[in-house]
């Protein structure tokens, strides 16, 4: 990689990405990368190799469903959009997350002292 | 729920395949677009753009397959695949796995052994043609005294010409008589019974070769008959050519005229001769006619007809007979019952008792092995982590640990089944006496199945709890834990705690049940019979021939044996008796001078049975009044009578001292002269399952010479004076063969044997719930300590005392303890409830029964957890914390 600032998703993280990105409004593929790549100012680049098996797997626990709709161009694209097992999943995972950074964020701040 | 949607999903997943490929390419193809048109606007030439889309895209190709791969599953694979793996993950472990294989074998083995009973002979069908429309008439009294009596003869032919829910009826003797038959090797005994015109065509069964009797044979008294198989295998070396071969029963020859197919039992019991009844002779005399209750009637039910319509028909016949012959029918109903009840007759309660204890066991299995599977699941949470981790599914895992716990039960069926055929070889050796005939106790492809299934559900059932909490487990906290992580979740450990209060619940339930039926049958075998039957010789002889037919010689051979008894060294007394007690079946109806019973209800009928003068002494039964038989009781003298205490008290008010004197009848003979009574005696019990003892009355051998049974009350061993007895008989008469010699012990346990069969198992299955009750204990005790040692160590190093820790521990498991107790107490209330009516001699809350049961239980479930406590406060702080 050339560019510094942009990392590489950590493990198991890009699940709960796809989720957060479906929080608001249901979505296509396309659209779940670019907005995770502009809501991280794109620092996160979401590579499509991992993102579409990880959809169908979201979709398998039941976590995301898919339908076809048209797109405001009027393309045919599949809209992927959270269920209710999906928001609960995607909260515990945030908390999770938010603890586990924030302990992280401890550490390195005390060893930079 | 979760596997269920699991699967579904991929099932519909596999359905969809076809149309998800294009839709695949539609959704790629999209997103490739849009990333070309992102590109173009920022100012890539066309070709260009396109070419960084793909590019950035990466190979579609890997990319459908390995979404491919999250859509489909491959289910036959994905099965062999388990199966491989849970073989080669069973066999990692091979004490675990023969430990959980033999307990399953003992709990699926229970319930196919058991399952093997029930069908033989609640479920099987009767070797009858549509054997659900056959059904038995029985006369009932109405005092409630006899509920299934047999008919007379005069009855069963009204009842032939008047009813209308039968097509065919037939009459037969209700049992079976012994008789001598001379074989080219010597006297033989063999069974024989009678039958009545239409026997066979009534039940539908075929000559296996010759002929069924007809009617002519019993019109015309000719002497013909037919052999069961076993008969005419056994005595006739399965001779082709049988019919026309004449046999001598009792000195006098008869003609076979048919054999009987293999496996055919008479609803009268096993009989190896098959002769016609002739009603004739006793139809003419009209004493005989109506006033002996001997017949058996069974009757196949008209088209549409149902039992209790054919009750209601039998019954209205009864009742006009009752108003027509008031001397002899008063006092008398019918009743109908379909043939399988009243073949399965008392052992459809136990039976159903047994199996809802076998039940009970697999219960507790299951609980148990789902706790074991549970704590396994714990020490394997690592591997799974890492399967997790490298892709698999969670619903994959689930199934994979199901298909272990499976596969472990189906073995345990395998061998559950080896030791249920077994047991029911050993209960077939048993010739139970309690069972029905027809019941042919073997394991047939119906109780395979059954067993087969039963292993599956248990399968599913205990390796279900394990299974998902496997499923639930997040790999990256189990990865981070490393391998300390031996700890169980809180909600794992609320499971397991459950689990072994369910068995404990469980166990104290059939604990209870097991203690209240051995504590009824200890009732029923200790309680006085009213007789000394220690150091008593039974002995049963048969009269062989029409020799013995004139009362005279029959007298002459009984007192020329007693002298030769009497003689014998060893021999303290010797008596004679027509049926032993405990045995006794006979019964007569009684009239007493200047008594009328009360309108309708007929006369009473009282166990009734022909002594010789020693019998009382001889059994050490009190004389309370009067005097026993003696010498003046000839035959012609009238007729002596001596009656039991509660009979005197029962019919005459001023009790023993009014009824010595009394003018009474018994019998069916109303022209008959008075009997006296001349005495009182005490009680005796033969039925040990009534509470009280039945009225009985004794006649004098001398004036009714029935008794094949002798009694010789000897000083010591009773069997050592069998071949005495042997030699005595033998000098009298050589052909006589002795029946059966055995202590009056053996006969009156015998007669037992058919309820401790019941109480035996239980207690067995009630003492194998207690094992596993107490390996449940101890494992959640273990588990326990194992979760809080570091907590544990640390205590004791901040100064808790060791026995503060080990109470700690105490106090989580015996939460769960305290928990199974208190549903146990709900599961006891309700056995106690069930088997209310079944107890003898103990209230449903005997509080030793139920006492035992809980104090079983709790120090045995003590003993279990001593151990892992004591361990708890042998923590050694040091260990733990540099852990």
């Amino acid at each position: 990689m050339t560019d510094k600032t942009k990392g590489d998703l950590l493990q198991g993280t890009l699940d709960m990405l796809v989720l957060k990105a479906l929080q608001l409004e249901p979505m296509h593929g396309w659209g779940i990368t670019e907005r995770i790549e502009q809501w991280s100012q794109q620092v996160l680049q979401v590579n499509q190799g991992s993102l579409y098996p990880a959809l169908y797997r979201l979709q398998r626990q039941g976590w995301i469903t898919s339908s076809w709709r048209t797109t405001e161009n009027n393309r045919r694209a599949r809209y992927y959009e959270l269920t209710e097992a999906g928001r609960r999943q995607l909260a515990a995972e945030q908390e999770s997350w938010e603890r586990l950074s924030a302990a992280v964020n401890l550490v390195m701040r005390i060893s930079n002292t | 729920m979760g596997i269920l949607r699991d699967e579904a999903k991929k099932l519909s997943g596999t359905l969809r395949q076809r149309t998800a490929e294009p839709e695949m390419d539609e959704e790629i193809r999209f997103h490739i677009d849009m990333q070309t048109e992102k590109n173009l606007r920022l100012g890539m030439s066309p070709e260009e753009a396109r070419r960084a889309a793909l590019v950035r895209f990466g190979g579609t190709e890997r990319i459908k397959e390995e979404a491919r791969d999250e859509y489909r599953s491959r289910p036959l694979e994905d099965l062999v695949q388990d199966v491989r793996y849970g073989v080669r993950s069973a066999l990692r472990t091979p004490l675990f796995t023969l430990l959980a294989v033999l307990t399953l074998a003992l709990g699926i083995g229970a319930n196919a052994a058991v399952f093997g009973v029930v069908k033989s002979v609640l479920l099987n069908a009767l070797p009858y043609k549509e054997a659900d429309r056959l059904a038995r008439v029985y006369s009932r009294q109405l005092d409630g005294t006899l509920e299934r009596s047999g008919m007379s003869a005069g009855l069963v032919m009204d009842v032939v010409r008047m009813q209308r829910s039968f097509t065919r009826l037939a009459a037969f003797f209700q049992g079976v008589q012994d008789t001598a038959y001379s074989s080219e090797s010597g006297p033989r005994i063999l069974k024989l019974t009678l039958v009545g015109p239409g026997f066979f065509e009534t039940l539908g069964v075929p000559a296996r070769l010759g002929r069924t009797l007809t009617e002519a044979d019993g019109n015309t008294g000719s002497r013909v008959l037919m052999l069961s198989y076993a008969a005419w295998q056994r005595e006739l070396n399965g001779d082709p050519r049988v019919i026309g071969r004449t046999l001598r029963l009792n000195s006098r020859p008869w003609q076979v005229v048919g054999v009987l197919p293999r496996g055919f039992v008479g609803p009268m019991g096993e009989a190896d001769l098959y002769l016609p009844l002739d009603l004739g002779a006793t139809l003419r005399d009209p004493t005989r006619a109506r006033r002996r209750h001997w017949l058996g009637v069974v009757g196949r039910l008209a088209p549409g007809a149902t039992v209790e319509g054919a009750q209601r028909d039998v019954v209205a016949i009864a009742a006009q007979m009752a108003r027509q012959y008031p001397d002899s029918d008063a006092g008398f109903s019918a009743s109908v019952v379909s043939l399988r009840e009243s073949m399965a007759g008392d052992t459809r309660t136990p039976l159903i008792l047994l199996m809802a204890s076998a039940g009970l066991v697999l219960l507790i299995t299951c609980a148990n092995l789902a706790a074991a599977l549970l704590s396994r699941t714990l020490s394997r949470r690592q591997e799974f982590a890492v399967r997790v981790a490298l892709g698999a599914r969670r619903g994959r895992l689930v199934r994979q640990l199901l298909t272990e716990s499976v596969l472990l039960a189906v073995a345990g069926g395998m061998v559950g089944l080896l030791l249920a055929s077994l047991g029911l070889i050993v209960l077939r050796r048993l010739e139970l006496p309690a069972l029905p005939d027809y019941a042919v106790l073997s394991l047939d492809r119906g109780a395979v199945l059954v067993t087969f299934l039963l292993a599956l559900a248990t399968g599913t059932v205990f390796g279900l709890a394990p299974a998902l909490s496997a499923g639930r487990a997040s790999p990256q906290g189990t990865l981070r834990e490393g391998t300390r992580a031996m700890s169980e979740s809180r909600r794992t450990r609320r499971l397991r705690g459950a689990l072994v209060a369910g068995q404990i619940a469980l166990c104290v339930s059939l604990l209870a049940g097991a203690g209240l039926m051995a504590r009824s049958l200890w009732a029923m075998a200790t309680a006085p019979v009213g007789f000394d039957p220690d150091g008593v010789l039974a002995v049963d002889v048969q009269l062989t021939s029409h020799k013995y037919d004139k009362e005279e010689a029959l007298i002459h051979l009984y007192d020329e044996l007693n002298q030769r008894l009497r003689s014998l060294p060893g021999v303290v007394s010797v008596a004679q008796v027509s049926q032993l007690p405990g045995l006794l079946m006979d019964r007569n109806g009684l009239a007493i001078q200047g008594v009328t019973w009360p309108e309708g209800a007929g006369q009473p009928f009282i166990r009734y049975v022909d002594v010789s003068d020693d019998y009382f002494r001889t059994l050490g039964i009190p004389l309370l009044r009067g005097r026993a038989f003696g010498p003046e009781d000839r035959p012609g003298a009238p007729k002596a009578i001596v009656i039991s205490e509660s009979m005197a008290k029962k019919y005459w008010p001023g009790g023993p001292s009014q009824a010595v004197g009394a003018r009474v009848r018994l019998g069916p003979d109303f022209e008959s002269p008075w009997s006296v009574v001349v005495g009182v005696v005490g009680d005796v019990r033969n039925d040990p399952a009534l509470p009280e003892p039945e009225p009985m009355s004794y006649a004098s051998i001398r004036q009714e010479p029935w008794g094949n049974n002798f009694l010789l009350r000897t000083k010591g061993d009773p069997l050592a004076l069998v071949p005495a007895f042997r030699r005595e008989l033998a000098a009298i008469d050589p052909e006589i063969p002795i029946r059966k010699a055995e202590t009056l012990r053996a006969y009156l346990a015998e007669g037992m044997a058919g309820r401790r069969l019941p109480v035996l198992l239980m207690t067995a299955f009630g003492a194998l719930a207690l094992l596993l009750a107490s390996v449940g204990v101890y494992a959640l005790f273990t588990s326990l300590v194992a979760a809080r040692e570091r907590e544990l160590g640390l205590r004791i190093v901040l100064g808790s005392t060791r026995g503060a820790v080990a109470g700690l521990v105490l106090r989580g498991g015996a939460a769960w303890m305290a928990a199974g107790l208190a549903a146990g107490a709900v599961g006891v209330v309700v056995v106690a409830r069930l088997l209310r009516n079944l107890l003898f001699g103990v209230p449903p809350f005997d509080p030793v029964a139920l006492g035992a049961a809980l104090l079983t239980l709790l120090a045995c479930a003590t003993a279990a957890l001593l151990v892992p406590v004591r361990r708890a406060a042998r923590v050694d702080p040091i260990t733990v914390i540099r852990e």
